[in-house]
């Protein structure tokens, strides 16, 4: 590049430069000094912070709780999220995008979530599901079925945590699915009505294939997003009971916090951001080349 | 294999809603609508009904008739509280304009402009974009202390800006592909600059895209807590650390923290009300 810049490009950097400026400042200077951590022996035992290199990668990769438990928890929890919220979310947009009487209430319901802070969605969930006090206990013994204690056993945690994010994120499909809904083009759907397509068939050959390219984006800004929870999983089960509900972002939190080593931690969170780069990175990949060839 | 299973399940599933009669499959669309909402509302009712609880019913909710309105006196009064509200209002409220403003202008520069600048930059947004919170957040930290400006209005905007930088110019970048830009090319054959061609022309085409973005980003920042958390401190308290607080491994007060959430749910509810309808109109792409 010429240092005298011509018009065209002084104009295009300049349209950047504010978000360059904020994206360097407070994402990549502290994405640096974490990197640089996690090559450092940065525990409270050795204040020198002495130069390790791979040592804390390999601790980590060497690790049984990381691979047998955090890594599959992780996979497993965003898939099963954005699985069960895409599915619960298009069957809610397809509903309000129909008309009939009191949907704008039924929208408003809907977009309860949105409103909630998910700490404190969290917060109340844990409450609901607590084994002497909580609601769900209460209508469960109502039906006679004993006294569930949700939180301190693995499988019920995570289900728990599950349905809360779900439940948090769910609204967030359904809006996004609803605008791509309403911005269809009509022509289709007379089309198949004249054919007298059944329902299910409309749906499945019109509007499932011309939706694709929302569905394709949600997934992945969701899947990116549900890899790296870390608010509700921490205040619903602090990824116990036994770490046996940790996701990747718990397990760098209570290597860094609780374990007080702060070059292991900030490893672990290094793996976990390449991890989903790549992954991110080949979704979108598989994805995009998908939606082309159903077009 | 699969393909006759999915055409026989397919078969299957129409001849199942074409069995119903129009009057069933009324019912049945009515009697799913409600679960939805119960489904939807029940923790926030929930909430709710913990908030008029007295701290000493909390723990039977499900039964007694105690009902109070002190929980909201009670938590109105802290001095915390009320300045909490009043910090997470001007941040998420400042947040808004500073993302919109840095965002609108980079999306528009990815939706304008092809080459290796506008390609770079789009890649280096999606890598950042993948980068999980906890990898930086906790160096943030050190990062604001050493710019002087931890727990202080500046240092949880900036961070929150450059959170939603990534997210929001892809968006953005949408919604200006959506604009026809040959009206820009006309006013700049007319005469106006890029700068004006930008602001005159493209951005009033965009505000149905803004307006969602904008009421999805207050409520973004108004609800967020693990940046609040970290970054702040008791200068700037923020209504979510505030909230959680009342419950600790020391103090279960249930029913104060349900009455902050509430009143806390507040404005978001008024904002999401009120803007549902712009929401879906400006993400109609």
């Amino acid at each position: 590049m010429s240092l005298t810049l011509n018009e065209r490009t002084r104009f295009m950097l300049a349209l950047i430069a504010p978000a360059v400026l904020a994206l360097a400042f407070f994402q990549v200077v502290p994405i640096l000094v974490g990197a640089n951590t996690s090559f450092r022996d940065w525990s409270l035992h050795d204040p020198q912070r002495t130069w390790v290199g791979l040592a804390n990668y390999a601790h980590v990769l060497a690790d049984r709780e990381f691979l047998r438990v955090v890594l599959p928890n992780t996979f497993g929890f965003m898939t099963a999220s954005v699985a069960c919220s895409l599915v619960l979310g298009l069957s809610v947009a397809l509903m309000l995008n129909r008309r009939f009487a009191g949907r704008v209430i039924v929208q408003s319901f809907v977009l309860l979530p949105l409103m909630v802070a998910p700490v404190i969605a969290a917060i109340m969930i844990r409450w609901m599901f607590n084994d002497q006090f909580g609601v769900v206990n209460a209508a469960l013994g109502g039906l006679g079925i004993g006294p569930i204690s949700w939180l301190t056993q693995r499988w019920t945690a995570f289900l728990v945590i599950l349905m809360t994010d779900v439940w948090l994120w769910t609204p967030w499909f359904a809006l996004i699915l609803l605008a791509g809904l309403q911005s269809l083009p009509p022509e289709p759907f007379e089309a198949a009505q004249i054919d007298a397509a059944s329902r299910w068939r409309t749906f499945r050959y019109i509007t499932l294939p011309m939706l694709r390219p929302v569905i394709v984006v949600c997934v992945v800004i969701r899947s990116i997003d549900a890899f790296r929870t870390f608010d509700i999983v921490w205040t619903i089960s602090g990824g116990g009971p036994a770490r046996a509900t940790e996701v990747f972002s718990i397990y760098a939190y209570v290597e860094s916090f609780q374990f007080l080593n702060l070059g292991r931690g900030s490893a672990a969170a290094v793996i976990g951001a390449v991890t989903i780069v790549i992954f991110a990175m080949a979704l979108y990949r598989i994805l995009n080349r998908y939606v082309e060839v159903s077009r | 294999m699969s393909v006759p299973t999915a055409v026989s399940a397919e078969r299957h599933a129409a001849g199942f809603f074409e069995a119903l009669a129009p009057g069933g499959r009324r019912v049945l669309f009515g009697l799913a609508a409600v679960a939805i909402c119960l489904l939807f509302a029940f923790p926030v009712f929930w909430l709710v009904l913990t908030s008029l609880r007295p701290g000493f019913a909390v723990y039977y909710v499900h039964r007694g008739t105690d009902f109070t309105l002190d929980n909201f006196h009670d938590v109105l009064a802290q001095e915390i509280v009320l300045k909490a509200l009043f910090n997470s209002f001007m941040i998420a409220t400042l947040a808004t304009l500073l993302s919109l403003a840095v965002t609108a202008t980079s999306g528009y520069m990815l939706s304008r402009f092809k080459g290796p600048i506008p390609n770079t930059w789009f890649s280096l947004i999606y890598v950042f974009r993948c980068v999980p919170y906890v990898s930086w957040v906790l160096p943030l930290y050190f990062v604001t202390r050493q710019l002087g400006i931890f727990d202080t209005y500046w240092g949880l905007l900036l961070p929150h800006v450059a959170v939603h930088i990534c997210f929001f110019s892809w968006i953005m970048k949408g919604f200006f592909d959506g604009i026809d830009p040959s009206m820009e090319y006309a006013a700049m054959i007319d005469g106006c600059s890029r700068w004006g061609a930008f602001w005159r022309v493209a951005m009033p085409a965009a505000i149905p895209g803004l307006t969602a973005l904008a009421i999805l980003c207050w409520l973004y920042t108004w609800n967020e807590f693990l940046f609040a958390l970290i970054l702040t401190s008791h200068e700037t308290p923020i209504i979510t650390v505030v909230m959680a607080q009342f419950v600790h491994e020391l103090g279960m007060e249930w029913h104060l923290m349900s009455a902050t959430a509430v009143v806390a749910l507040g404005p978001a509810l008024i904002v999401t009300l009120f803007g549902q309808k712009y929401v879906i109109r400006g993400l109609k792409v």
